[in-house]
């Protein structure tokens, strides 16, 4: 660029900055001059923001408000008043779900007003009122933690109907009975936590590219070949290889890769798959909950209260690392007369093995790797200039696209858009028994239940959620739980720290171990097992998963003691 | 080119079907064709985007348990194939008979513990009555 251009384009920069500049300060100069504002805060009683609260003031008496606005979404409003005062004023709080509450303008603050100076009133404080539309939506959450655990409806199906019913019910019911509305669609839309859906979106892409490059086969033959076919060696090997790749990789999508594979390293030493499969399956479960992208818990969890991949690597990995140690010496205990029994290796499966244990796709997986590892060093330092994990997915699977230049409607249909349309809906039916004041109720329950006491929270919320997820789908329950978690973080000292978070965190994926139906990484295993002849049955999981559960969340739990 | 039939799930299950199939070939000098359906219903209830993928993932592990079998039949003396095929179990042994026109096709007999078993013996049953309708193969029950 030559010196000319140069100049141009530094004083294009510098009017574009200075026009900026003084148009800030022209707008901030012209709020000031020609209006004053009521400044003030809702809250809930447990002290959580209420948006969309319509604040009026109303000449006593009157129906017609002098002003009138609505609240952000922290709480906070302001009126503005741009005509004089007279007295005997009113300041009405109207918002479905909530007593409507009617208040005296203070004197003083009217005095305020004249005096040309704007006024900001304490926080007013809205108590729930339970109306109709409670129990509708109490009931439609009910019917679809049943549907999906049952598994009458598939999971989206499930959550998409309840979304739809919800919207329908406060759309088609309130003419009829008011009381019906539960919330309109822009407060359902609002619902959805977009950080998490184009978190997942994002990490699928570059998914779909690692899964087809055979590393997965590279690695679990390697695994074999490390081992010498020492099964007590090849266990610990294969489920490392499965829990550090969960931990970067959704749980199911890498039980559904290792399955087949671990099935064929089985046959191959001619033992039961189920002596790797089940360990290995285990091992998703609980490293994938060390990162924040491991499990859909945490990035819901990490989305909500805010908490960081750093933040998870820190507070949880050790703790994990820790359970994850005290698995693998479960599972030679429990399947120490399988591991003891001398094997026999078939040539002809071994060299099958060997021409698949090959990387089919180098070039990708080495164009995976770059974009993966500038993924996980923007997933650790993006967040000092606050950079949402949702943009780092987004940025990496957008280069990493350009990069290899796929066939974009391969790449469009490896998107899982069942799970996006799933999470969408669930969080539209979860806000709903939010708006409602379902989930408010529930936590005011268990902080009295709780009281102040941090440890027993800790130990509460740990294993109630472990327990929980073993009997019904951790998503839901997480996306209900979190607020309520967010509540007893507010309300019990020394729980600032989120360590809560962190106990909902571990209770809910690695509660999922205790049954074949408490993660879907687990159905998965058992429905390929099955495709292999070995049938994985709920007293066979149930006897080798209960004990594991109490191990890894026990351990996890102590290390979180330890820590915080 | 009439041969022996004999599709598998893999597994200790199978074995019995698979032992009865190399006898029954050493015995008439027939070859086995082992069969392995990829069936992938058990996805309905998870990523419908993962199809694909896990097919040929399925694929090669029932190339696998097919090798085994094969492996076994041949060390026991015996000729055989193995044949993979897409699709619903019943509908792809059947499409498969109408093909290659075995004289046999071995049947594993549902487990009596497996209530989740969809082919109780009266399914098996007609089942058999279908191939031996379409095919005119001898239908031979094993113990499952």
């Amino acid at each position: 660029m030559n010196n000319y251009k140069r100049f141009i384009l530094i004083i294009v920069m510098l009017v574009t900055a200075s026009w900026i500049f003084s148009w800030d300060q022209s707008a901030t100069a012209q709020e000031g001059q020609d209006s004053l504002y009521i400044y003030g805060k809702m809250q809930d009683t447990q002290f959580q923001p209420i948006q969309g609260v319509e604040v009026g003031l109303f000449q006593a008496g009157s129906q017609t408000p002098i002003t009138s606005t609505f609240t952000q979404a922290d709480g906070s409003y302001a009126l503005p008043v741009d005509q004089p005062l007279e007295n005997a004023l009113e300041i009405h709080y109207h918002r479905t779900h909530f007593k409507d509450e009617v208040v005296p303008f203070p004197q003083q603050a009217r005095n305020t007003l004249s005096e040309d100076d704007s006024v900001t009133l304490p926080i007013m404080v809205l108590e729930r009122e339970i109306t109709l539309a409670f129990w509708v939506s109490a009931v439609v959450f009910i019917i679809m933690l049943i549907l999906i655990a049952s598994g009458y409806l598939h999971n989206t199906l499930a959550a998409f109907a309840g979304a739809s019913a919800l919207l329908g019910i406060s759309y088609l019911g309130k003419p009829l009975i008011p009381s019906l509305f539960i919330f309109s669609f822009s407060q359902a839309i609002n619902y959805i936590d977009w950080n998490v859906i184009f978190l997942i979106m994002g990490m699928m892409m570059v998914i779909a590219v690692v899964e087809n490059t055979g590393i997965f086969h590279w690695l679990a033959y390697h695994a074999y070949r490390i081992s010498g076919g020492k099964m007590w060696l090849l266990l610990p090997i294969l489920m490392l290889i499965t829990g550090v790749s969960s931990a970067f990789l959704d749980n199911v999508t890498t039980m559904l890769l290792m399955t087949p594979i671990t099935v064929q390293i089985a046959l191959t030493l001619n033992i039961s798959p189920l002596v790797l499969l089940i360990p290995e399956v285990f091992a998703s479960n609980v490293i994938g909950v060390s990162t924040l992208i491991g499990t859909p818990t945490n990035i819901l969890i990490g989305s909500f209260g805010n908490i960081t991949f750093n933040d998870f690597l820190i507070n949880l990995t050790p703790g994990v690392l820790a359970a994850f140690i005290a698995l693998i010496i479960y599972s030679w205990f429990s399947y120490r007369d399988e591991l003891d029994t001398e094997i026999s290796v078939s040539p002809t499966l071994l060299k099958k093995l060997e021409e698949r244990g090959k990387i089919t796709n180098p070039e990708n997986l080495s164009k995976a790797g770059w974009i993966g590892g500038g993924m996980l060093l923007l997933f650790i330092f993006g967040e000092r200039i606050h950079l949402l994990p949702s943009v780092t997915a987004l940025i990496g699977s957008a280069a990493l696209l350009i990069w290899i230049r796929p066939d974009i409607e391969e790449m469009i249909s490896a998107v899982d858009w069942t799970t996006l349309v799933f999470f969408m809906s669930l969080f539209i039916v979860v806000g709903s028994i939010q708006e409602v004041g379902l989930i408010s109720y529930i936590a005011t329950q268990i902080g009295n239940l709780i009281g102040e006491n941090l440890t027993l929270a800790m130990i509460v919320i740990t294993w109630f959620s472990a327990i929980l997820s073993m009997i019904i789908a951790n998503i839901p329950f997480t996306a209900a739980m979190l607020p309520v978690i967010g509540y007893l973080t507010t309300i019990i000292p020394g729980a600032d720290s989120k360590v809560l978070f962190y106990c909902l965190s571990i209770g809910a994926a690695l509660g999922g171990n205790g049954s074949l139906i408490g993660a879907s990484a687990n159905m998965i295993t058992a429905g390929i097992a099955e495709r292999a002849g070995y049938k994985i049955s709920y007293q066979y999981f149930l006897k080798k998963g209960l004990p594991a559960l109490v191990i890894t969340v026990a351990i996890s739990l102590i290390w979180l003691f330890i820590r915080f | 080119m009439p041969g022996i039939l004999c599709a598998i799930r893999g597994g200790p299950a199978s074995q019995p079907t698979i032992l009865a199939s190399i006898e029954l070939a050493k015995e008439t000098q027939e070859t086995i064709y082992f069969l392995y359906v990829v069936n992938l219903d058990f996805l309905t209830h998870t990523s419908s985007s993962k199809t694909n993928h896990i097919s040929k993932e399925i694929e090669e592990m029932g190339e696998f348990i097919l090798l085994s079998a094969q492996e076994q039949a041949v060390l026991a003396g015996a000729d055989a194939e193995c044949v993979i095929r897409d699709g619903k179990v019943m509908e792809e042994i059947v499409a498969y008979c109408q093909e290659l026109k075995p004289a046999y096709v071995m049947l594993g007999t549902p487990e009596e513990d497996r209530e989740d078993n969809l082919l109780t013996l009266e399914r098996l049953q007609a089942f058999a009555e279908r191939i031996e309708d379409t095919c005119q193969a001898q239908v031979i029950f094993t113990p499952g």
